[in-house]
């Protein structure tokens, strides 16, 4: 139970389960939040651009498992967003809450045109058309505001990383 | 040093995961088996949950819905009036037209549905994730539903399964552009391909014979040519726009589905396959 994957395990099942019974019945626009996107991102800015990816992939994966989308494209999504939210975390020099809250949708953004990018590529000129626009700023903009939770249930999956990080900072 | 091979060591488990995203998209692609399967066994678990989370949160979203079209309430409610008003006026004119239509596509041999079983459904969840059009319907392989059965409502075809478990399936719909369907214009020889656009009820129809005359109002139909994996004679829209390549001997038409896609309460699964 001690050891941050089987918690990481935990975090995204939690996360998975609410997105599929309760986030996306709240819809702006057609668009709701992507609660698994979200945890890949808090867990790269917990833990770096590597453990965002392994976090990413792992829930890009799960959320993938649930919708009808070419298999496979969730987990780039989310991987990307996670290698993205860690390095720019890296890359700021001070803490604040609204460079957190930029950070997420600057990699929620990455995350979800990797998707649509990959999708493309793949055949699926659909998953590129005006509506991304629509998704990049409501799944950015809920991002940015579920951010905070996320960090915290990822500071619980990794307490060690976590401190270490906000120590070397 | 020790910073330096962390990155290192980054790098390869960030290249290590993207080949294994794109090992997986090559499997999908493929269509694996265990990746179907997969799917199917979430299904399974996570519908009940899906369903009872739907009915306890209903007044929360309900709400939702209400607070996020507020401003759009006013202005509704005004065209609204002004709708119904005229709307009172079209009834009767409506009446006529409505048995005008059952009479024509009765002679053009448009039976829709004809004597095909189908199972009644009622829609219990839309999309899980932001892209992808998809309905999760409340019967599955027990009310003998299989993949790739067509789905329609009382309008018109509106797509077809993809998923199912013994009591639920998963339907992916016309317009989200994830399959294409062969359709035939009603009262022509004209045939083409028909593919949603990723958005609202709107298809394309392409690889339409240009020398064929094809009128903007036409009805299209499903062709169920050889091979097509829907049955013919399912209304699919009318033709909204027609574009002519002259040098490419071809046109291409845009198409208005007949199925209203927002909030779809039922739904029938046309226990059809195609032959052989």
């Amino acid at each position: 139970m001690n050891h941050p994957a089987l918690r990481y395990v935990i975090v995204i099942a939690t996360a998975a389960f609410l997105q599929y019974t309760v986030i996306t019945q709240f819809r702006i626009a057609g668009v709701s939040a992507d609660l698994l996107l979200v945890i890949a991102i808090a867990a790269g800015m917990i833990g770096g651009a590597e453990r965002g990816a392994i976090v990413g992939f792992a829930s890009g994966l799960c959320l993938d498992l649930m919708v009808t989308t070419p298999f496979g494209l969730c987990a780039i999504s989310g991987l990307v967003a996670g290698v993205v939210a860690g390095l720019l975390e890296d890359a700021t020099v001070h803490s604040a809450r609204w460079l957190t809250m930029v950070i997420a949708f600057v990699a929620s953004s990455a995350g979800i045109l990797s998707f649509a990018i990959a999708g493309t590529l793949l055949g699926r000129p659909d998953l590129l058309s005006g509506h991304v626009l629509t998704i990049l700023a409501i799944v950015g903009i809920t991002s940015a505001a579920l951010v905070f939770p996320a960090l915290r249930a990822c500071r619980w999956a990794d307490p060690e990383d976590a401190l270490l990080r906000a120590a070397a900072r | 040093m020790a910073s330096s091979r962390r990155r290192g060591r980054a790098r390869i488990t960030i290249s290590l995961l993207l080949l294994s995203a794109v090992l997986l998209l090559t499997l999908d692609s493929r269509g694996s088996g265990p990746v179907q399967s997969a799917r199917s066994a979430v299904l399974s678990v996570l519908s009940p949950l899906g369903s009872a989370a739907s009915t306890v949160v209903s007044p929360f979203r309900n709400a939702w819905n209400s607070a996020f079209d507020q401003g759009n309430l006013k202005q509704e409610n005004e065209t609204l009036r002004e709708e119904n008003d005229r709307l009172k006026g079209d009834i009767t004119a409506n009446s006529i037209a409505k048995q005008q239509l059952q009479q024509l596509l009765q002679l053009v041999g448009i039976p829709f549905v004809g004597d095909t079983p189908v199972v009644h459904t009622r829609v219990v969840s839309g999309a899980v994730g932001n892209f992808g059009d998809r309905l999760e319907l409340d019967k599955g392989s027990n009310a003998g539903i299989e993949r790739n059965m067509p789905v329609v409502t009382g309008e018109g075809l509106i797509g077809k399964v993809i998923e199912v478990s013994e009591n639920r399936c998963v339907v992916s719909l016309l317009s989200s552009g994830t399959f294409r369907v062969g359709f035939s214009v009603v009262g022509t020889a004209a045939i083409g391909i028909a593919q949603g656009s990723g958005g609202d009820g709107s298809l394309r129809g392409t690889n339409i014979d240009s020398r064929l005359a094809v009128a903007v109002g036409a009805i299209t139909a499903t062709s169920g040519l050889a091979g097509s994996p829907f049955p013919p004679n399912l209304p699919i829209g009318t033709v909204t726009a027609v574009r002519t390549n002259e040098a490419a001997l071809e046109s291409t038409v845009d198409i208005s589905m007949f199925a209203n896609l927002n909030n779809l309460v039922y739904a029938d699964v046309v226990l059809w396959k195609p032959a052989g």
